[in-house]
Order: C-alpha cells, then structure tokens, then sequence
C-alpha cells in the first residue's frame, strides 16, 4: 500500500482527479525577527482528506497554520478558497470562510458549561441566552460527527481529552469546513489518540477537511492522506501515503539524515539496588499526591515511570532528589538513607537529577554553559571559573553542543543543546561519581535529531553502569527504552511488566485508569 | 484614521554594550532639555542656569570637592538599593534605614567617645551605624523570607517610623541626643575622637576613598563569589535555586540586611563628617531615595553607582547654589533628578527593543499581487 512518492520542494498542484482543492497557500512567505519561519511555502488540502503538516520544532508548522487561519498574515504569497484568492485579517474572517484551528493550549471558559463554551464569540445570540435551545443544537452538531459530549457538563469537570473535543464541536458549531489541528495528540493518552482518529475519520466522511500538524512519525504515517513536510520554514517533499507512509522516509525528510530510534534494552546483566524506594507517600493540601510507592532500579537498568501529566509523577522525582520530605516511607541511594536530608546530601550519595523544565528549574536561562555547570556542584567562597573552563570545553566537545564556548548564555541555547548542558552536567557527577540519574521527560519539545542524541547519552549511561530512573509522558520513549515499565496513576503505582514484553494497550489502558489490563 | 507611519518594537537578542553606556549618557541629556523647556516657560536663561549649575557642580574646585562630600552618601544609599536590586528586591526604605544608622552612629559616637581613641572610635561609630540601619531593616528581611510580605511597602512605612523616632530623639527634652545646654531643641555633638577632619580646605571627608573602595568590593563580591552566584541564581530562577539546594530564604535576609547596613553606614559617615550631630534637618534632605534613582540610573552596577552618585551629587549641590546665586527656583536641581531618572527608565526601551519608524502600507484591503 505504501506509495510515497517524492516530489521535490516545489510540488504543489495535485490536480489528479481527485477532490477539488478546499483551500491552498501559494509562494506563501513570513517573517519574524531575525527568523524566516515560512519562505516560498506551497500547501493546499482537498474536499475530504487529512493532510498532515510534519516537521521539527520551529520547522514553521504551526506559522502556516495561523496563516490558513487568519491569525497572522503573510508577508507574501496568496491563499486561495476554493480556487478564490482571499484575504483573512483576522481568525474572525477565516471562521467566515469555514476555516478554524483547535490550538494546543485550549481557549475554553472553565467554570463555563460545554454548550456556553461553544456557542461563546457566536454571532446573532438573544440577549438572554436559552439554554435549553443551545444545549440541543451543540448535541446535534456533536452527534453528527460522533463526537460525545455533555452539553451541560462544566468545562472544568472535563479531561483533557473531553475538553479537545469541545474544541472541535465549537469549530464545527462555528461552521468549519476545514479544520487545522495543532499538534492534538500532544496531551493525549494512547485510547483517547484512538478516539481522536475515529473522530477525525468521521469529519473527512462528510465532506470536512483536516490539517493535521504534529511531528510524531507514527501518527502521521496511520492518519493522514498526504503529508507535507516542512525543515526550517522550506517544504521538503509532498508524500502521498493513503494511511501508511514509510516513517523512515518521513524522518529523512524532517531532519535531513537518517535517523535511529530503534528500542535500546540494558544489554548486559543489572547489579545491585541503588535506589531503594519504600512505601512512600506524600499528601500535600490534604491531597495523597503519593501513595504507598515501593520499587527499586539496580545498576545498568533503567526504569520507565509511564503516566499521564500531574499524576504524582514530578513529586515523585522531587521526592528521590530530596527537594520535598514524604509523608512517610524512605529512600535510600546506594545504600544510605537520604529521606529529608535534602538535595546536596542525596547529590553527595550520587544522584543526578534532570528535572522536566530545563530552563528555570534545571539550568539558569542568565547564566553562561560554565556558570551552570557549577550549578550543582562544590563552589568555594570565591569562585574559581579558570579550573572549569577545561572541563566545560571538553563536555561542550564530547556531548557535542552547538555553542560559542563555555561563556555561551543558556537561554541562547536550542532546547536540545540545552538538554545536552544539562545532561553533560549531571551524567559527568559533579559532588561524587554519578550513580543514580533521575531524568524527567528528557525529550519533550526536542527534534528527532536531539532526540537520538539523548537517547543514546542515556543508553551509553545505562551501559557504564548508572541506575537510570526515566520518568516520561512519551509512552514510545518508555517502550523503547526502559527494561522495566512502571505505571503511575493517581499517585499509585497501578502496573509493572518487563520492558522488552510490555504492550501498548495494557500500559495505556493502566495510564488511564483502568487498572484491569486489556479494557479501553 | 490611519496614520502614515508608526513605531515597530522589535525585540534584540543581544543588547549591543555600547547601549550600557549610551542610554544613560542620553537619559542625562534629555532630562537636561526637557529642563530646559521648564526654564525657558518660566523666563529664565537656559545657557546662564546650566552654565552656573555645571560650574558650580564639576568644573570649580570648591565645586567638585563639594560634589565629592556630598557624594559619600548618596554613593553609599546607592549600593544599598543596588545591592537589593540584584536580587530583585526592592528596598526602597533607604531613607529610613540612614536615619536610624545616623541614629546609631551618634550613640556609638556620644557613648564611647570621651574614652577612645579615635582611630577606634571612627571606625567604631561607622559600623555602629551599619549595624542600626541592618536592625531597622531586619523586620523586613524576615517577614519578607519567611511570609512573603512585599519589602516594598515593609521598608517604605518604617521609614516613616524612622523619621518619627529621629523627631523624638531631637525634640523630646532631656534625651540622650539632644544639646544639654541649649533652649533650641537640636543634637548634642559627638565628641572630637568620633569626628573625622575634611581633606583640606574641602567639604570632603576620607570617608569618600572608603565608600568607592566598598562599592568596587561590593561589585567583585557580585560577580565572583559563591555568594554573588546564589544571588544570579535565586534571582533569576528561585525554582533552579530550589533545584540546586540554594536557600533563597538564607540568602533573601543576608542581601536585605547587607542593604540596610549600607544604607545605615551612608548616615554614619554623615555623623563622622559634615553632619556631627543627629540632625531633624536629615528627614528634608531625602539622601535615601535618591539613591534609588542613582541605583536605577547604574542600572544596579555596583561600580557604575559612583559614577551615577557623583553626577548626582554634582547636579544637586550645583542646584542648590543655584538659590543662593541667582534667583533660579532650587526645584530645578530635584526636577533634573526626576526627569533623569524617568528617562533612564524610560530608555530602558532602547536597550531591549529596536525601534524602527515604518511606513504604513497605503493600500491594505485589496488583495496582494
């Protein structure tokens, strides 16, 4: 089935027989300050298809998106509606041209219900609303596309995956015919993905048009009709994949090279326990964030803490790195107890911890590659910057980061080369020889290039021996990674299975609650 | 409706270094314009007013040393809210906090004095003061650690309180402070052992040389000790200082007590030079808040607050003897300082963004070619 076929960067006009062409960006151009996002773009999207829109972070998706929507302008090129060229000044006037974005970070009222969130910045609304009038016809349009909703739930009251849809009914409500989808399944568990496709299936059905943007290469290969992939605001090839375009492929294209993403296990035997965790708890505000955590990662193993956003995961980290005191139960690091001692002694027992936010948390954005380093280690009463420069010029050289020089500020730095400081920092021990690494999250918002990179610094870690703790909401990065996979859930920890032999399904279905493995 | 040009903000990514000195160089310049425009509204000549006021500030020798007496002070209050501002903390109770370190200079001076030698005695009154202005600012620091309460409105009201117990140590009759000997309620002087001579001829004291060496101390303690390091930490990301096991709380009470202390040593070299006494007149003088202004405008360099204390003091002493030579108001001096320190914070504009005049597009509604 797989017919990719690549058309080089100026292949626009498919005129194949097939649906007519809904809305198309001719030679579009914008700028920003010192960054062409989008230069001689082409893009169209026909009657009834998925056209995805793929590329790295600041690969220019999302400014072609707000273009076709009506959120910024181009500096050049046209857009054409159904073969008309149009003006769209503001998202007002894509609305009225039947285009609508569901952004990644929702516009809804919270403590509003569902059916007052979609018919909120509606036109020809009586003064006093009738609700029960709305409440039916925000039903319907829901109905017509599958898409369940509660018209009267409180918006707040709702998941994340709930709320996207409430998205997607306000856009269909509103009169879209061609929906842009920004990055959707970025804060989605596996079934609620699922939901999301089936969704997306029934749309093109009737006639809807969806772009689709986001730079998972799985999900774009199974979804889309076409893909367009952009590399530093260019298009770098059409792909014409009818559901099952070559990932391979679509990854050459985004970054430029061939890339690995291959599952890594420990491929040695694991040692002795080096982090002990014992029935630890904590309550804060009177919520039980953790409950009753037991577990253990032994030298050379790495463990994947699976689990969907804010389910005890950071307090977790927080909790090993001695940044917060649990309720109650212990943690020992190589075999000395480090429960409320803080986060230099749990740093002087050999933990390294790389928090989630890199910069802010992890590295001061002020602050030069050298000064950060010096972040989480021994500085004397006058600090001596000269006996580090060395060091922080060989770990710039060895984890190959892209910078001017040990003086180069952190906020200067890419979020990958950015994670590679931090990474350089913590892996290299600072206090005392690394044995324990907590990592948070370490790829989120990287390209698949960086991505690569810190996969293989933390396998190369693994290898020399390092106790690995892979805290991630990256369920493939947990799979293809972790010898064994936890799942937490509510602050407990509700599954456990090898890495190796562990299924999708039944760790999704536990990140979502349901416990028996297999029901989604 | 649509005007044919306007303004572009574009943010730098890099602040070019020469901008560092540029903007407050032309901060100075247009305040003394828009000075100008005053003098011209109220019929006074521009040339001869600034002429007399640069004279009499720089480019005379009683002037400069006069500039340079004056400047101990107001460079010292200038570190104190510098110094704060590194941390982001704002304490604007300078004032305060150099009354109650005046306060404290003249007890150490009039309690020790008659029995100590004076190379104790001097340096004895000018930590004394240090240490008074670190009391009064104490309450401050720790409510602001521990709870969180804004420094801002904490330091601003005891500066009032201050003003109160210098009235109450001045005016109440038989107080320790006050003259014994005079029916005029005003302060009893420090002894001789606790009051330095000025340098010559001059209203300049040595206290000057060890405010600058201080300040220049303060501005290597900042850029190359551990302690400076917790203080780019904490103030730039808490959650990182968190992250890395920096107390900001520590650190928050250690940079506010410092910053009183300097505030509280700027009042003792007051005690220790010109002033020799506690002195009511003190609470109309408003050294303490003009140190924030000299603070804003070395955009809170430590080492660049000399500078800015001494062009400040130039203009003020400069406008001051304006009022006795001519018969220009003395409000022009406060006015300068006013308008310098909106156009420095005003020019910060200039250092983050670029500003560009664009012309606006004649024809926007027809489609684009």
């Amino acid at each position: 089935m797989t017919s990719s076929t690549y058309e080089g960067a100026q292949g626009p006009h498919h005129a194949s027989g097939a649906a007519p062409v809904a809305l198309e960006a001719i030679g579009v151009v914008k700028r920003f300050p010192g960054v062409l996002a989008n230069d001689d773009v082409n893009f169209d999207i026909r009657v009834g298809e998925v056209h995805t829109l793929l590329g790295e972070n600041g690969a220019g998706k999302s400014t072609l998106a707000s273009m076709l929507c009506g959120l910024y302008q181009p500096d050049a090129g046209r857009i054409l509606r159904n073969g008309a060229p149009i003006q769209l000044s503001s998202p007002r006037a894509g609305l009225q041209h039947g285009i609508a974005m569901v952004h990644q970070h929702f516009r809804l009222v919270d403590r509003f219900t569902v059916a007052e969130n979609v018919v909120l910045g509606s036109r020809g609304l009586s003064f006093k609303l009738n609700r029960a009038e709305l409440n039916d016809a925000v039903a319907a349009v829901a109905d017509t596309y599958g898409l369940p909703v509660d018209p009267t739930a409180t918006v707040g009251d709702l998941s994340v995956g709930q709320r996207q849809r409430v998205e997607i009914v306000k856009a269909l409500y509103q009169g879209a015919e061609i929906l842009l989808l920004d990055e959707p399944t970025a804060v989605l568990v596996p079934a609620e993905v699922e939901k999301l496709f089936e969704n997306v299936h029934a749309m093109t059905k009737t006639g809807k048009s969806v772009v689709f943007i986001s730079h998972k290469l799985g999900e774009v290969a199974r979804i889309s009709d076409r893909v367009t992939v952009l590399r530093n605001g260019r298009v770098t090839g059409h792909v014409s994949s009818k559901g099952q375009a070559d990932a391979k492929e679509l990854a050459r294209l985004m970054v430029g090279r061939d890339i690995d993403l291959a599952a890594q296990r420990a491929s040695h035997p694991i040692g002795h326990e080096v982090l002990q965790i014992r029935e630890v708890s904590l309550v804060a505000n009177g919520v039980n964030v953790l409950s009753n955590i037991s577990f253990n990662v032994h030298e050379g193993e790495m463990v994947g803490i699976a689990g969907v956003a804010g389910n005890g995961q950071r307090e977790l980290a927080d909790v090993i790195a001695g940044l917060l005191s649990p309720t109650s139960g212990t943690i020992s690091i190589g075999g000395a107890m480090s429960t409320d001692r803080g986060p230099i002694a749990s740093r002087e027992l050999g933990l390294a911890y790389v928090p989630e936010d890199r910069l802010g948390v992890g590295l001061v954005p002020s602050m030069s590659i050298l000064d950060n380093l010096l972040l989480t280690r021994d500085r004397n009463v006058v600090v001596d910057r000269a006996s580090v420069r060395p060091e922080a010029n060989r770990l710039i050289d060895e984890f190959e980061i892209k910078a001017n020089g040990p003086e180069h500020l952190a906020r200067k730095l890419s979020g990958g080369n950015a994670q590679k400081v931090l990474l350089a920092r913590e892996l290299s021990g600072g206090r005392t020889a690394t044995k324990l690494l907590v990592v948070c999250s370490p790829t989120r918002g990287l390209d698949v290039g960086a991505i690569e990179t810190v996969r293989r610094l933390l396998d190369d870690a693994r290898s020399a021996g390092q106790a690995i703790l892979l805290i991630s909401e990256d369920l493939d990065e947990i799979m293809s990674l972790a010898d064994r996979v936890l799942v937490i859930y509510r602050g407990a920890i509700v599954h456990e299975t090898p890495g190796a032999t562990a299924s999708l399904e039944q760790v999704g279905a536990a990140m979502a609650g349901l416990s028996q493995a297999g029901g989604a | 409706m649509r005007a044919p040009f306007r303004l572009q903000f574009e943010q730098r990514t890099e602040t070019p270094r020469r901008l560092g000195v540029l903007v407050p160089l032309i901060s100075v310049l247009a305040a003394l314009f828009a000075g100008a425009l005053f003098l011209l509204a109220t019929g006074h000549s521009v040339g001869d007013t600034y002429s007399n006021m640069l004279s009499d500030g720089f480019f005379s020798s009683t002037g400069i040393t006069d500039t340079l007496g004056l400047s101990t002070v107001l460079i010292c209050t200038g570190i104190a809210a510098a110094f704060a501002f590194q941390m982001n903390l704002y304490n604007i109770g300078g004032e305060g906090q150099l009354y109650v370190g005046m306060i404290g200079a003249t007890w150490f001076g009039l309690f020790f004095g008659e029995n100590l030698p004076s190379f104790i005695m001097i340096p004895l009154v000018l930590i004394g003061g240090a240490l008074c202005g670190a009391a009064w600012i104490a309450i401050p620091a720790w409510v602001r650690a521990r709870l969180g309460t804004s420094e801002i409105v904490t330091t601003l009201l005891l500066t009032y309180v201050a003003a109160s117990l210098v009235n109450h140590f001045i005016y109440r009759s038989g107080s320790y402070f006050r003259a014994p000997n005079s029916m005029f309620p005003q302060g009893r002087q420090v002894p001789d052992s606790a009051m330095l001579s000025p340098i010559g001829d001059t209203k300049m004291y040595p206290t000057f040389f060890v405010i600058v060496l201080l300040s220049l101390a303060l501005h290597w303690v900042v850029r190359r000790t551990e302690f400076g390091y917790r203080i780019q930490v904490i103030s730039d990301s808490p959650r990182a200082a968190r992250y890395a096991g920096i107390s900001a709380r520590r650190t928050t009470v250690q940079v506010m007590l410092i910053s009183g202390g300097l505030a509280g040593l700027g009042g003792a070299t007051l005690i220790v030079g010109s002033f020799q006494r506690l002195d009511p007149g003190i609470v109309t003088l408003g050294y303490g808040y003009a140190g924030i202004v000299i603070a804003a405008l070395a955009r809170n360099n430590m080492a660049a607050v000399v500078v800015s204390g001494i062009l400040f003091a130039g203009l003020r002493s400069g406008g001051d003897k304006l009022q006795i030579s001519t018969d220009t108001p003395i409000h022009i001096g406060v006015m300068l300082q006013g308008a310098i320190l909106l156009f420095a914070l005003g020019g910060e504009a200039f250092r983050r963004y670029k500003i560009r005049i664009v012309r606006t597009p004649a024809v926007v509604s027809e489609a684009t070619a």
